[in-house]
């Protein structure tokens, strides 16, 4: 009886305008997604490959240790996703590349200072200097979020609302049928007639895409395509749930229309951007950006007057039984023999001030950096623990959910990006630890990381320097994915139980 | 009758679930995102007018005149609450400087507190009415005709000694009251929260603005309405008409204003132009360059330009491209050599303001043909549908559009222009100030001060003004269309 009730609904949709105008839509936005993403994928391919040669050249040409330490690695580029057409995950506003090419120089009387890089994570908008106007990326987020939302509402606003007002209903319950048969049949006869189209559409964009020799999928890739389907097919089925759900309650398909386009809007449209930014507002205060310079640059001038006082403590700190310069030289007139002995003691002292000197400023050098580094990476941390509230926030709205999946399994968006300043993290270290070896395996060097004549000065094989390499690793973000898939599948089962228990306390 | 056909209309609509319901969840909305965006918009206040002070202070801080580092900021726009255009988006600090003119892309963005908190994109209460109101209009007209028909309404309507005309009017008034009655309760409460809030003011021509952007959503809102009617006369069945309704408002207002954004890149590559425009900035720094070596040619000046061979004492200073800044502390030796130093310094200031100049023009020419003609066609190819005029419509009237910006960045160059002048006035360039303070500091009290005013509205309207009249044409048509098609209709 089931496999008739769906049947029915089946054949009466694709018959209708709406399937129609539902295959049209699909269509043309999914071979607009294969196309332009064949256009630009290539461009943003060369342009990170491009970056990645450039700044290995500039890596290369640092051929000594110092400069390696003082200079750094260069830009750090973030490896763009082949399967971007899936989720554009606001590229547009998380940052490329991570710098880290900070320099100052301090000098006094008799010294020179010259700061080691930091890392440094940038505060402003990258889209700054765009002029265009702003609009979405047509995504399979967008088509997703909007469209397989948007379509099985109109498919069944009017399924058991209409039905009753046209007394078919009545009808069909009059037959041996029992009513969650009859709504299971309603649900998935309507769920069957949204995916078939975007099904269809689906495979139209993977072929465009497939045809190009710049995006290979691989097997890995497939199955996570397969991920996707579930994913898009368990939203479609949340709203083909809400749709039941109000077309059971209410008297008139006109009435359950309203009500459910109205739900749509607010959740769909609204509801991801506008809880992102109003739940922040509920949130502690992150400090503003000029408090967080404020308290960075009072600790680093503390560090500052640190190294001044002990710099003088130093310059201050006398041997007892020195000369002066004046009583050498008038030591050397008349005994030249104590002279000489009185002045190598003299340059000895001269030598261990100097070390001295030197062992500070490698401090200064490397407090400073530590701390810059602390700091911006406190408030970087801050930043993120925000967003990543404000995300938890939003999963209110089921579009955000299959947004944040989506952005997980094509590897784009926020949650690659904390993978990617991951990697950045863990290369810093790995560059780090390769210059204190390279250091410590020289005899010669002082080992004073940070200052030209502390370190090796040894020639260094430019093999052995570190590269960095963004790769992009899925099995980390299946985990969140898999849990939001979770969610999605529980919503679809609470909307569906909401539609049964409506419609089997409902009059007919 | 026509009173009562009006009255009947009006009477159903506001009697209706769906005219409660779309009151609500725009009330809701405008709330939600006002109380967001008031917010918003008092922390940038608050960060122009610290950024300000900075700027002031770093300014007076200058010993001489080499050395000031002048900045200006541009204010948030309060009318960005309804529409935010490119307000909040665009590099708001922009640097006066004699040797570079600013243009529009020039100005460096301002450091944001949490710049990743811009993945959750901010809504403005335009996008609001511009998305819920026109979904609401279209099901306010989607059965207008084609219910009565279906119902045979229509046929006792006509029966009555009535134009058709006078009932395709009826049903357009009744809706479009029933339509902005939404508009204007949110209006009111915006207003409302503004009150509670201290920092904006609105002032009387912001008021016409705002009224601006009020008649700009009623006829955005009628042009919606009259689509839904002219599919509702054209189709007589309320199925297909609701149909052709919804999709042709997800095309409109969702996937088109994106789709041509995302599908079509106008303009093409312009790294042709680019680098024509690279190699002819390099030319006209080659002929500064060429000038200077003449100069020095016939100059006893020797050594590095700046410093020369000057006994210097003491100096501080900074450089940064070609720009840069010195305080130099000279001992008396140096004496003979200062009046050449002067004239250097006055000969390269009017040579860096003449090539400034010129780097402008074909850096300007340059923007006109890349990013700025391709912002210019992506909105011309918006302009399409009715929703995305209705966006650069309201942007115009707030003063956030492209136009506005450029408002500011004229502003700027202008006080760049007074800067020289006063340059010139206290023969800046050729003084010992220019590059040395031990004679002592130059005295900043008389710094001329940057203003800057918005446009006034007839200014705005005049921006709008194209859009406007596009959305009211399309509004004639349809009422045409409509008209024509339903005084044919078999009843």
């Amino acid at each position: 009886m089931i496999w008739h009730i769906i049947k029915r609904e089946l054949f009466d949709h694709i018959n209708s305008l709406r399937f129609i105008l539902t295959v049209v839509i699909l269509f043309i936005l999914m071979v607009t997604n294969a196309v332009v993403h064949l256009r630009t994928h290539p461009e943003r391919v060369r342009d990170y490959s491009e970056n990645v040669t450039g700044s290995l050249n500039t890596l290369k040409s640092r051929a000594d240790l110092y400069t390696l330490a003082q200079k750094g690695p260069g830009n750090l580029y973030k490896s763009p996703s082949s399967l971007a057409f899936i989720a554009d995950g606001g590229d547009a506003y998380l940052p490329k590349n991570i710098s880290n090419e900070g320099s100052w120089s301090k000098s006094g009387p008799g010294w020179k200072a010259q700061s080691n890089w930091w890392l440094s994570y940038g505060s402003a908008n990258p889209d700054a200097k765009d002029l265009r106007p702003q609009a979405t990326k047509i995504d399979w987020v967008f088509i997703i979020t909007y469209l397989l939302s948007f379509i099985p509402l109109l498919f069944t606003f009017d399924a058991l609302s209409g039905e009753r007002q046209q007394g078919t209903l009545r009808l069909c319950l009059a037959n041996p049928i029992s009513r969650p048969v009859l709504l299971i049949g309603k649900f998935l006869g309507t769920l069957i007639t949204v995916l078939i189209p975007f099904v269809f559409a689906v495979l139209l964009n993977l072929t465009v895409i497939s045809a190009d020799t710049w995006t290979q999928l691989s097997t890995a890739d497939w199955g996570r395509l397969g991920l996707i389907l579930l994913i898009a097919s368990s939203y479609a089925g949340i709203f083909v749930g809400l749709g039941l759900m109000i077309s059971a309650g209410t008297r008139e398909p006109r009435v359950s229309l309203v009500i459910l386009l109205l739900i749509w809007v607010a959740t769909v449209v609204f509801m991801p951007s506008t809880l992102g930014t109003l739940s922040t507002k509920w949130m502690p205060p992150l400090q503003t950006i000029d408090q967080f310079h404020a308290s960075r640059e009072a600790a680093l001038k503390q560090i500052d007057t640190d190294y001044n006082d002990r710099l003088n403590a130093v310059k201050e700190k006398k041997t007892p039984n020195l000369l002066s310069l004046s009583d050498l030289q008038k030591l050397f007139e008349t005994d030249p023999e104590t002279a000489r002995a009185e002045a190598e003691k003299l340059m000895a002292a001269w030598e261990v001030e100097g070390d001295e000197e030197l062992v500070l400023k490698a401090e200064l050098i490397t407090r400073d950096v530590e701390t810059r580094e602390r700091f911006n990476r406190e408030y970087l941390e801050a930043q993120i623990a925000q967003v990543q509230r404000a995300r938890i926030v939003t999963r209110f709205s089921p579009a955000a959910i299959v947004q944040y999946a989506l952005e997980s399994m094509a590897g784009t968006g926020f949650n690659r990006h904390l993978q990617y300043l991951e990697h950045v993290h863990d290369y810093t270290r790995q560059f780090r630890q390769f210059i204190v070896e390279t250091d410590s395996a020289d005899t010669q060097s002082r080992h004073l990381i940070g200052i030209p004549e502390g370190m090796s000065e040894e020639p260094i094989a430019s093999e052995a320097i570190p590269k960095f390499e963004d790769k992009i690793a899925f099995s980390d973000t299946l985990n969140t994915a898999t849990l939001d898939l979770l969610l999605l599948v529980s919503l679809l089962g609470v909307f569906f139980l909401g539609a049964f228990l409506i419609f089997i306390r409902a009059e007919v | 009758m026509f009173r009562n056909l009006i009255r009947q209309e009006l009477l159903s609509h506001l009697m209706s679930a769906r005219f409660f319901a779309a009151v609500v969840i725009t009330l809701l909305l405008v709330v939600a995102n006002a109380v967001v965006l008031l917010e918003d918009y008092e922390r940038r206040l608050a960060r122009y007018s610290q950024q300000e002070n900075t700027h002031r202070q770093k300014a007076q801080e200058a010993k001489t005149y080499s050395t000031l580092k002048l900045s200006v900021e541009r204010p948030p726009n309060p009318l960005s609450l309804f529409s935010a255009g490119l307000d909040k988006r665009l590099g708001s600090t922009f640097e006066i400087y004699h040797g570079s003119v600013p243009l529009i892309s020039d100005g460096s963005a301002r450091s944001l507190d949490n710049a990743f908190l811009n993945l959750f994109s901010k809504i403005d209460l335009v996008l609001i009415f511009q998305v819920v109101l026109s979904l609401m209009a279209l099901l306010f007209a989607y059965d207008a005709i084609a219910g009565d028909w279906e119902n045979g309404t229509l046929r006792l309507v006509i029966s009555h000694p009535v134009r058709r005309g006078t009932i395709l009017l009826a049903k357009y008034i009744g809706a479009m009251v029933c339509l902005l009655l939404p508009v204007l309760m949110s209006l009111l409460m915006v207003l409302i929260l503004l009150s509670t809030v201290g920092s904006i003011q609105l002032d009387g021509e912001d008021f016409l603005r705002i009224g601006g952007i009020v008649l700009t959503t009623t006829i955005y809102l009628s042009a919606f309405y009259l689509i839904g009617l002219l599919i509702s006369t054209a189709t007589r069945r309320t199925a297909t008409s609701l149909m052709l309704c919804m999709f042709l408002w997800v095309a409109l207002v969702l996937v088109y204003p994106n789709w041509s954004r995302f599908a079509i890149t106008p303009v093409g590559d312009t790294r042709a132009v680019r680098s024509s425009s690279d190699q002819q900035i390099a030319q006209i720094w080659e002929e500064v360059d060429r000038e200077e070596a003449q100069f020095l040619a016939n100059s006893p000046l020797e050594g590095k330009p700046q410093r020369f061979n000057l006994d210097v004492i003491q100096s501080s200073g900074f450089s940064g491209g070609r720009r840069y800044g010195i305080d130099m502390k000279l001992s008396n030796q140096s004496d003979p050599l200062v009046p050449h130093v002067q004239k250097y310094h006055a000969t390269m200031g009017a040579l860096y303001i003449r090539s400034a100049e010129q780097i402008a023009l074909v850096r300007k020419q340059t923007l006109d043909r890349t990013s700025l003609r391709r912002a210019i066609w992506h909105e011309r190819l918006m302009k399409l549908s009715p929703a995305s005029l209705y966006t650069f419509a309201t942007a115009a009237w707030a003063g956030t559009d492209l136009e506005g910006m450029s408002d500011f960045v004229q502003a700027v160059q202008s006080y760049r222009r007074t800067l020289i002048d006063y340059f010139h006035d206290k023969d800046a360039f050729g003084s010992r100030q220019w590059f040395a303070s031990d004679k002592g500091a130059v005295d900043w009290w008389d710094l001329p001060q940057f203003r800057f005013a918005r446009a006034d509205v007839s200014e705005n309207a005049t921006r709008a003004l194209p859009e406007l009249f596009l959305l009211l044409l399309i509004n004639l048509f349809l009422f045409t269309a409509t008209f024509l098609i339903f005084t044919k209709l078999e009843v």
